[in-house]
């Protein structure tokens, strides 16, 4: 009894001068902030050259092996290539949080440029981004809404996922040994279709006779469904699947992995995903078509440095820019493969093959490019 | 289409909708032991969804996948005894303690698996086990037949082996009778003596450790991982089953292979020139037509009751 009234009072102490320290550092923090907004606005053009203090918020938390770990990759890449300060803030998935850490940052007089990602921040950002006009920001794999001259001080970065599930096809159209190859989706929207478009269009360079099974899951959650989808396209005869189907993936990859097929990952490189825990898994996998979320922002962080950065612009980034990709490749593929891989890459960067997108296409478009590979 | 109609009447299509069957039936057995003695036990996926988690978990701490499926297990029966608890003792709705479970199941484990391996999305850090998958001497033997029922995982043959139990527990035994008679009139039950809290207690548990084998399942035997939301509603298709099968073991286990069956079909249909949204629907539509059949026949029922009253 008596302990716990001491633990009481102990706690109660604590959050009192918590608030005193935390009240005292905010409205401090807001005088300092409203002095310094006044001096970046007329530095942005004279911080040119300047190393750049940069903080990177993420919806989420690290050890994804995707998305967030790359941003976080990025940050030490813009430190040891830029010689840049970065702070990498991890905003844990609760939503809530998302919008008062975005306005602390922005609050946050040493920050020159806030980066953000996922379209679930875009609208949030947009909102903020009015209210600190010189502040500077960077929102990557989506862009927010210009319209009507808003967001005059926000870079967005989309990624052309087509291009990097066009090598994926080609890959796997090489690499088949049926001559049917196999893609499982998450949910049929126009992200996922770009996917599969790009895909299509890659196995038939590589092969015009290529057969490709097509199946989605309906959610990105179902695993099992998604390995019964994977299976069921073995049995049809694919042996090469490709996944996009975020953590219902996992289903695909362990569907290949128990009959000895080959899966191509997606987002991250997901041989080196599964090498410690699970090698078996590590070894199923062909390669990874990926995102390169750290390319892409240490890029923008760059251009910015030097003052050249398009702010108020959206930017889509694809192979040659090295935003997108393919990851390491199985010990499996020949040198042959793989550097018939990098011919077709080559051709995309130079501009000599143009990957279709799904993106502006119609739902009876896109039922033709799946109807013309089917077997 | 040759080719998709030489699939659906293959053995490994076959095989896929025994695969497929095993999580809907062994939930569904769950959802009729409990309603067997007049309590809906809603949250089926809840208990699947914690002890999919509990089994993987399990499975890597103690390096052996039969202690995880106990462990697994340990986790069905506590969420059965927190529902009786909750439900029996507390009085509270017992649709709404099975709703609280499953929304504290699909947040819980995401909480759970990111402490224990720093990911949100799936268990992959994790070295954990799966139950063993079984060829029966002499049937594997049989050219097609053995290609069917051979080779499957332990659990689907414990999941087909509980409708038997169940079955046994129900019609042949005291305590089945006892059962059956508190889910028939609580009350005529009390009167002559019967703890009708025991036996509702008692069903809350056998539930729990049936829902919590098909949990095992999905992640020790289906698959070899545990990841977010994996049961993806397989519980609640399995209250349909439920609901279809007449309330008897055997109908139980008929309108769990129809919907197996469905699932295979609209898995090796998404081919086909039909639309993937029709095919994806096939599973739930047939869930629907399950239930009009269900009510239908049993307002007949009710109907001759009345009758004879």
């Amino acid at each position: 009894m008596k302990f716990g009234k001491r633990l009481l009072s102990a706690i109660l102490v604590l959050a009192m001068s918590l608030t005193f320290v935390l009240t005292g550092c905010s409205s401090e923090e807001s005088q300092g902030s409203a002095a310094a907004s006044g001096s970046t606005a007329q530095s942005g053009t004279e911080k040119a050259g300047k190393k750049l203090n940069v903080a990177i918020l993420l919806n989420g938390t690290l050890g994804d092996k995707a998305f967030f770990d790359s941003a976080a990759n990025g940050a030490k890449m813009m430190e040891s290539e830029l010689g840049c300060t970065t702070k990498v803030i991890e905003m844990t998935a609760d939503e809530t949080k998302w919008l008062p850490a975005l306005t602390d940052a922005s609050e946050n007089p040493d920050y020159d440029i806030i980066i953000v990602g996922t379209w679930q921040m875009a609208e949030k950002l947009a909102q903020i981004a009015a209210q600190y006009p010189d502040k500077k920001y960077i929102i990557f794999d989506s862009s927010v809404d210009y319209k009507d001259g808003k967001c005059k001080n926000v870079y967005s970065i989309e990624y052309k996922q087509n291009e990097c599930s066009y090598l994926a096809g080609v890959a796997g159209a090489l690499s088949t040994k049926t001559g049917k190859i196999g893609f499982v989706g998450g949910m049929e929207n126009t992200v996922i279709n770009d996917f599969l478009v790009g895909y299509i269009q890659g196995a038939k360079a590589a092969n015009p006779n290529i057969k490709v099974l097509t199946s989605y899951v309906g959610n990105f959650t179902d695993t099992a469904h998604a390995k019964e989808l994977t299976l069921a396209q073995i049995n049809q005869g694919a042996d090469v699947v490709f996944q996009a189907a975020s953590n219902a993936g996992l289903g695909v990859i362990d569907g290949c992995t128990a009959k000895g097929k080959f899966v191509i990952g997606v987002d991250s490189d997901q041989a080196l995903a599964f090498q410690s825990s699970d090698p078996a898994k590590a070894n199923a996998v062909l390669t990874s078509a990926l995102k390169r979320v750290d390319i892409s922002i240490t890029k923008a962080v760059k251009e910015a440095q030097a003052g050249t950065l398009k702010f108020g612009e959206a930017e889509t980034l694809g192979l040659a820019d090295n935003c997108v990709g393919l990851g390491t490749y199985n010990k499996g593929v020949s040198k042959d493969v793989q550097d018939k891989v990098t011919e077709f890459a080559e051709k995309i960067k130079s501009g000599s093959i143009k990957v279709d997108t799904a993106f502006g296409k119609s739902t009876s478009e896109i039922e033709a490019v799946k109807k013309s590979v089917r077997p | 289409m040759n080719t998709v109609m030489a699939t659906i009447f293959s053995a490994s299509f076959l095989f896929s909708v025994i695969r497929l069957t095993t999580p809907i039936l062994l939930a569904a057995l769950a959802a009729l032991i409990t309603d067997r003695a007049g309590v809906m036990n809603i949250g089926l996926e809840g208990i699947m969804l914690c002890s999919a988690l509990a089994g993987v978990v399990g499975s890597a701490a103690f390096h052996s996948a039969f202690l995880g499926l106990v462990f697994a297990m340990v986790t069905g029966v506590v969420l059965g005894l927190v529902m009786a608890y909750s439900a029996l003792n507390l009085k509270a709705d017992i649709i709404l303690v099975g709703i609280a479970i499953n929304l504290m199941a699909s947040g819980g484990t995401i909480f759970i698996l990111y402490s224990i391996c720093g990911d949100k999305g799936n268990s992959t850090s994790l070295k954990s086990l799966t139950m063993p998958s079984v060829n029966i001497p002499l049937i594997q033997n049989i050219p097609v037949l053995g290609n069917i029922i051979s080779g499957h995982n332990l659990l689907t043959y414990i999941a087909f082996l509980s409708v038997f139990l169940i079955w046994l527990l129900l019609y042949k035994t005291p305590l089945g009778l006892r059962i059956r008679v508190v889910g028939e009139n609580p009350n005529a039950a009390e009167s002559v003596g019967i703890n009708v809290r025991k036996i509702q207690y008692t069903v809350l548990v056998i539930s729990g450790i049936l829902a919590s084998i098909g949990g095992a399942y999905m992640s020790m035997g289906y698959m070899d991982k545990f990841s977010r939301d994996m049961v993806a509603g397989r519980g609640f298709i399995a209250l349909a089953a439920e609901a279809l099968g007449t309330g008897t073991p055997v109908g139980i286990m008929g309108s769990s292979l129809i919907f197996g069956a469905a699932d295979a079909l609209a898995t090796n249909l998404q081919v086909l020139d039909i639309p993937v949204q029709f095919v994806q629907m096939i599973p739930y539509a047939l869930t629907i037509v399950g239930l009009i059949v269900y009510s239908i026949s049993r307002n007949k029922k009710e109907k001759k009751i009345g009758i004879s009253k």
